[in-house]
């Protein structure tokens, strides 16, 4: 039996998507174009994510099992209208930019596998942490992709230029390609370290 | 047959249960996105068009009817009043015209005093670098201080006649309107 706190920090690291659960590839590589727009969907996710794992794993013993993804997508389909609501109405501007992509976290496959693979099966206070766990993961993931690509497809951190003068953005960066290529070299990393780790322990 | 009326109980309430709080935060939000659309779509060309104001023209919209469409449903136009120490002295009022591809929405600011303050195109899909010229500050400063009539003209860019005639055409339609409906506006 895992621990809260394993539940919670395994998103961090050792589960964290889109890396090691290669799920949500739509969103990570369509918007993370700069930081903080991986950031704002990172966030959209985790929210829905915590609360769909809250609501399915509090409803998991009253919904009979041939009827249980229609009831999980019932339930996330909610809170991502929520999202997408309470967005419009204060953050209009990254509503915007995530456009098409918020109303899209529904089909998201890792809420739903989150749903269907824990949530269904453990109690609310874990569910909760595995949620939280590995929606941040997924924040981290994005915003550092966002990151990455900002400062090579644009030369800037969070809208700040901090390249030098001379320095000519690299716009495949920003496009999808880009994101295929920054995700591939970002998870060749992630597999180095996890190597160098293994060969210590 | 349990495990049907089971299913179907669950899903039902379920699905009863979004409905019901999906309609209360929709109700919620509906003024806060109505205000941020508008604000993040005509913002730019009211700011444009309005100054030396301390109000929101945003937050003080007005709508007002204009008229009817052909089905009978009331056609409403969004006005933008321009307030100092409470006193509407500008509004700015959006026209629209036939350009040389399709509509062109300008933004037209007019004083109480009836002369027209500024102009600024809000939507149009005029050739770019032809038509497009007429978004350009040396077009849309010529009806700076222009009486706020029907019949308003000015010099035609060479090369985007039609574009200039949609122009115009706007500007008269926004003239016109504060001009029928001035009671209300001001």
């Amino acid at each position: 039996m895992a621990t809260l706190r394993e539940e919670f920090t395994k998103g961090f690291w050792r589960t964290i998507p889109p890396f090691r659960l290669v799920l949500g590839l739509c969103p990570t590589l369509a918007v993370t174009t700069s930081g903080i727009n991986g950031l704002g969907m990172g966030l959209a996710t985790t929210f829905v994510l915590v609360f769909s794992n809250l609501f399915v794993s509090l409803l998991r013993r009253f919904i009979p099992t041939q009827v249980r993804i229609a009831s999980f997508i019932v339930i996330i389909a909610s809170f991502v209208v929520i999202v997408e609501l309470v967005m419009q109405a204060y953050f209009y501007p990254l509503f915007k930019i995530l456009g098409i992509f918020i109303p899209l976290i529904v089909v998201n496959c890792i809420i739903l596998g989150r749903a269907e693979a824990f949530a269904s099966k453990n109690g609310a206070v874990m569910s909760l942490a595995d949620g939280l766990g590995i929606g941040l993961g997924f924040t981290l993931s994005l915003f550092v992709l966002g990151l990455i690509r900002e400062l090579l497809g644009a030369g800037t951190l969070l809208e700040i230029p901090v390249m030098w003068a001379s320095f000519a953005p690299f716009a495949f960066m920003l496009k999808p390609p880009g994101a295929f290529v920054a995700l591939g070299i970002l998870l060749a990393f992630m597999n180095l370290i996890s190597q160098i780790q293994a060969r210590k322990g | 047959m349990r495990d049907i009326l089971k299913m179907i109980v669950v899903l039902t309430l379920i699905g009863a249960a979004s409905g019901l709080t999906l309609s209360a935060i929709h109700r919620v939000t509906a003024a806060p996105i109505e205000y941020q659309t508008i604000k993040f779509v005509k913002e730019p060309a009211v700011k444009k068009v309005l100054s030396g104001y301390d109000n929101d023209p945003i937050l003080d919209r007005k709508k007002i009817e204009v008229g009817t469409d052909p089905k009978g449903n009331p056609v409403t136009l969004t006005v933008f009043p321009a307030k100092k120490a409470g006193e509407t002295f500008a509004v700015a009022v959006e026209g629209t015209g036939k350009g040389y591809h399709g509509e062109i929405g300008v933004m037209v600011g007019i004083s109480t005093e009836g002369t027209i303050l500024d102009i600024g195109i809000t939507s149009h899909s005029e050739t770019p670098g032809i038509g497009s010229r007429v978004t350009g500050v040396e077009y849309t400063d010529q009806y700076k201080g222009l009486p706020a009539k029907k019949g308003v003209t000015v010099d035609a860019i060479s090369g985007a006649t039609y574009s200039s005639k949609g122009v115009v055409a706007a500007v008269n339609e926004a003239v016109g309107t504060v001009a029928t409906f001035r009671e209300e506006i001001f």
